[in-house]
C-alpha cells in the first residue's frame, strides 16, 4: 500500500498543517512571553536607578544636616554676640542716659 | 497521473506548508524582538522619570524645609535681639524710676520741684479756680507751698493767683513700696495733679508723669547710643 495513496496522503496534510500552526502559535507565545520579560527587565533596573537616586537623597540630607547645622550654630554665635556688645554698651551708657533723664524731669520750666 | 506523482506534490506541498509556517514564524519572531527593545525602552523611560520626578520633588522639599527653618531660626534670633534691647532699655528705665525715689526723699531739692511744679500747672491751665490733688505724705508740704505758689503765679502771669483747693478726700497713690518700680500696683514717686473747676481739664504734673514724656521723646536718641 502506497502510504500517499487515497485518504493516506490527505492525512499527512493535516498533520503537516497542525505542525505549522503549532510553529507560528509557538512563535506568538514567544512573543508574548518577551514582552513580558521586557517589563520585567524594566522592573528590575528602575529599581537600579531607584536605589541610586535614593542613595543620591540619602547623602544631599546629611549635606543639608550639616549644612543647616553650621549656619544655626553661626546664628546662635551672631545673636549671642549682638546681645553680648548690647550689655556692654547698655552698662556704658546707662548711668548718663538715667542722668539726663532726671535732668530733663526735674527742669521744670515756669 | 501516476502514483510517483501524486506523492512527490504531496511531498511538495507539506514542504511548502512547513516554509510558510516556519516564515510566519519568523517573521513574528523578528517583530517580537523589535517591539521588545521598543517597549523596554518606552517603559524603562517612563519608569526612570516618575522616579526622577519623585527624587526632585523630595529635594525640593528638602530646600524648602531648610529654607523654612532657617527662616524660623533667623526670626527668633532677630527678635532674641529685639527683645534683649527693649530689655536693656527698660532696664535704664527702671533705673530711672529709682532715681525718682531719691528725688522725692531728698526733702530740700523735693520742696522746690513741687513749688515750680504747681507753678508750671497754673501757668499752664490759667483757670480761676483749680483742684490740686497729691500723695498723701505730701498733703503738709503742699498746703505750706500754695501761697508761694500763688504768689510767683501771679508775678510771671501779672494776674491774680486762681483759687486752690486742695483734694483732702482723694488722693494720689502712695510711694511704690521697697521701692519696687516694676510692680503692677500703681503708686506715685511725687509731684501733683491739676484740674479745671469743671473737671474738664487734667494736667497731670507728678514725676513719673514727667519720666513718661521725657522717656518718650528721647527713646530714639537712647536706642541710637545703646545700637551705636
Amino acid at each position: 500500500m502506497d502510504p500517499f495513496k487515497g485518504q493516506g496522503g490527505i492525512q499527512m496534510l493535516l498533520i503537516a498543517e497542525q505542525e505549522a500552526q503549532h510553529i507560528v502559535s509557538n512563535a506568538r507565545n514567544l512573543r508574548t512571553q518577551r514582552l513580558k520579560q521586557a517589563k520585567d527587565e524594566v522592573e528590575r533596573e528602575a529599581a537600579q536607578y531607584r536605589s541610586h537616586m535614593e542613595d543620591e537623597y540619602q547623602k544631599l540630607i546629611s549635606e543639608n544636616t550639616g549644612s543647616s547645622g553650621s549656619n544655626v550654630k553661626r546664628l546662635e554665635e551672631e545673636t549671642d554676640a549682638k546681645i553680648k556688645n548690647l550689655k556692654k554698651s547698655t552698662s556704658k551708657i546707662s548711668s548718663e542716659v538715667v542722668d539726663m533723664l532726671l535732668k530733663y524731669v526735674t527742669n521744670i520750666k515756669t | 497521473m501516476k502514483d510517483a506523482d501524486v506523492s512527490r506534490q504531496i511531498q511538495q506541498m507539506i514542504r511548502f506548508i512547513r516554509q510558510e509556517a516556519e516564515e510566519k514564524a519568523n517573521e513574528i519572531s523578528v517583530a517580537a524582538e523589535e517591539e521588545f527593545n521598543i517597549e523596554k525602552l518606552q517603559l524603562l523611560e517612563a519608569e526612570k522619570r516618575k522616579i526622577r520626578q519623585e527624587y526632585e520633588r523630595k529635594a525640593k522639599q528638602i530646600d524648602v524645609r531648610r529654607k523654612i527653618e532657617y527662616s524660623t531660626q533667623l526670626n527668633a534670633a532677630r527678635i532674641k535681639v529685639l527683645q534683649a534691647q527693649d530689655d536693656a532699655v527698660g532696664a535704664m528705665k527702671d533705673a530711672a524710676k529709682k532715681g525718682l525715689l531719691r528725688i522725692s526723699n531728698d526733702k530740700k531739692v523735693y520742696r522746690k520741684l513741687v513749688k515750680d511744679m504747681i507753678v508750671q500747672g497754673l501757668l499752664r491751665l490759667r483757670e480761676p479756680s483749680v483742684l490740686l490733688r497729691c500723695r498723701e505724705s505730701d498733703r503738709k508740704l503742699v498746703e505750706s507751698l500754695i501761697e508761694e505758689a500763688k504768689k510767683e503765679y501771679s508775678e510771671k502771669a501779672n494776674m491774680q493767683a486762681p483759687k486752690i483747693a486742695l483734694d483732702d478726700r482723694v488722693y494720689l497713690p502712695p510711694s511704690p513700696k521697697n521701692s519696687a518700680v516694676d510692680s503692677h500696683e500703681p503708686y506715685c514717686t511725687g509731684g501733683i495733679v491739676l484740674a479745671s473747676e469743671d473737671g474738664k481739664i487734667v494736667l497731670e504734673n507728678t514725676l513719673d508723669a514727667r519720666l513718661d514724656v521725657i522717656f518718650r521723646q528721647k527713646l530714639p536718641e537712647v536706642r541710637k547710643r545703646l545700637l551705636g
